[in-house]
């Protein structure tokens, strides 16, 4: 065995958790939030930094908080307050929406354990 | 011997890399038919899924146009020229979604009733936005009731229809959301797309598959923002869910939704949620409604009236009621120990 040999090996060895943990068990934490008012183009923002977004909408402003890597409607000037409700997102995939004032949240990343969501 | 074994360590390496999944979706959102629509491509030119979307998003505004019972329309036209109790011939684009609703509703036993648009309209949940949160006269709840609008009372010869019932007024919204997002697979294949999925405010129709592998889907527990349960597409697979939380409001602490048993006259109080996957997105949809109203104890009979095998009933006392064939297509996902009850095989 050559000191070549001995080095991937080793490289190997080491890279087999971080592989299985990459590709097979998937990282479902998001990086990203992606907010659409209307059928306006999304926006789409980093999820590090927390902050409180006002989005307007037909009906006034969505209210949005974006902390530790999550994100939820704090209010929203609608009747049902179901976006509300929906509380934190926070994997990658997760998806809210206000109908009434035609706001969506969706929190994107590589690895999504599902494709969409039935509800 | 060491080549050997150096092989044989990067056997995984080469297997682990090879089988991820790093092919791009493209995804699009757009507010139409009273919802957000999904759309999700697999493996197109992303220039050619930009433009089967807009086409899509075009297609559904023009259809909720079409078939919105309570907004100037081909359907709202229909519902006008009802009362005049005269034969008519109705817009072609909801001639054929009203005779398949008629159909479905027959094989309910009418617990799927596209006719009772005038109590929809009683309880308030006829518009985008939701009930003020009055309860409606009992009085005028009680004479729907008996005047028992139905699919079978509008005839059709030929392309003209009358109406024998002055009580009947379409409200397609438990089923026209599913025969739209049939229209829109049509749409999808028409482009040569052929991995795709449409999910329209959480129903969804889903074809093909995610690259080398087949589309995950998440079913949402209706009580938690959590997955109940899980499962895998690979080929041509609607799945559908009504709820008592989608569309309500509340007196006195008492929850109030939009599914109407039209028997009573009431919103149906056994049931949380129904979920149903069929191949036909149409289909699922009238057939979630119909198995909501007919409750823990009467699901398995109109299942098999509709020709249903795969479905999940979540009673009012959070019971899982499961075909055995539903409980060979999904995972349950929760860890909290569930009770579910399992029916005999419906087909």
């Amino acid at each position: 065995m050559t000191r070549a040999d001995r080095i991937l090996i080793i490289l190997v060895v080491c890279a087999l958790p971080f592989l299985y943990a990459r590709m097979w068990t998937g990282n479902t934490s998001a990086a990203y939030i992606q907010i659409q008012a209307g059928n306006n183009k999304p926006v789409t923002e980093e999820l590090s930094a927390d902050r409180t977004l006002h989005i307007h909408g037909p009906l006034g402003d969505s209210i949005i908080a974006v902390s530790h890597g999550r994100a939820r409607f704090v209010s929203s000037p609608c009747r049902g307050q179901v976006c509300v409700q929906t509380g934190w997102l926070q994997t990658t995939g997760d998806l809210a929406a206000c109908l009434p004032n035609r706001i969506s949240l969706a929190l994107l990343g590589q690895h999504p354990r599902f494709d969409t969501i039935n509800f | 011997m060491y080549r050997a074994l150096l092989f044989s360590l990067l056997l995984p390496v080469i297997f682990l890399t090879g089988c991820s999944n790093t092919g791009t979706v493209f995804k699009d959102r757009f507010f139409a038919f009273g919802t957000l629509i999904e759309v999700s491509i697999y493996g197109v030119d992303p220039a050619l899924a930009t433009r089967a979307s807009a086409q899509i998003e075009q297609d559904f505004l023009t259809m909720h146009s079409n078939w919105h019972a309570w907004q100037p329309g081909a359907l709202s036209t229909t519902n006008e020229q009802l009362t005049t109790m005269q034969p008519f011939t109705p817009d072609p684009s909801v001639l054929p979604l009203l005779q398949e609703a008629g159909r479905l509703s027959q094989l309910s036993n009418g617990l799927f009733n596209p006719a009772i648009g005038n109590l929809i309209a009683l309880w308030g949940f006829h518009d985008n936005a939701l009930p003020a949160g009055t309860l409606p006269d009992t009085a005028a709840i009680t004479t729907l009731v008996e005047q028992a609008p139905d699919a079978n009372d509008v005839t059709l010869t030929g392309t003209q229809l009358v109406n024998h019932n002055p009580a009947v007024s379409y409200d397609l919204g438990a089923f026209a959301k599913g025969y739209a997002i049939d229209r829109a697979i049509e749409r999808l294949r028409e482009f040569g797309i052929q991995n795709a999925i449409i999910n329209a405010g959480g129903d969804l129709r889903a074809i093909g598959q995610h690259g080398d592998r087949p589309w995950r889907i998440g079913i949402r527990h209706p009580r938690q923002n959590t997955i109940l349960a899980s499962l895998e597409i690979d080929g041509d697979t609607s799945v559908f869910t009504s709820g008592d939380y989608e569309r309500f409001f509340e007196v006195d602490g008492k929850r109030y939704h939009h599914i109407i048993d039209p028997r009573s006259g009431y919103p149906a109080d056994k049931t949380t949620s129904v979920t149903v996957i069929h191949d036909n997105a149409a289909t699922a949809d009238a057939a979630t409604t119909a198995l909501f109203v007919a409750g823990p104890d009467d699901w398995v009979e109109i299942a098999r009236n509709m020709h249903i095998g795969l479905v999940m009933l979540i009673s009012a006392d959070d019971i899982i009621y499961m075909s055995p064939a539903m409980q060979s297509r999904i995972r349950i996902e929760q860890d909290t120990a569930v009770e579910i009850r399992l029916s005999e095989p419906l087909s």
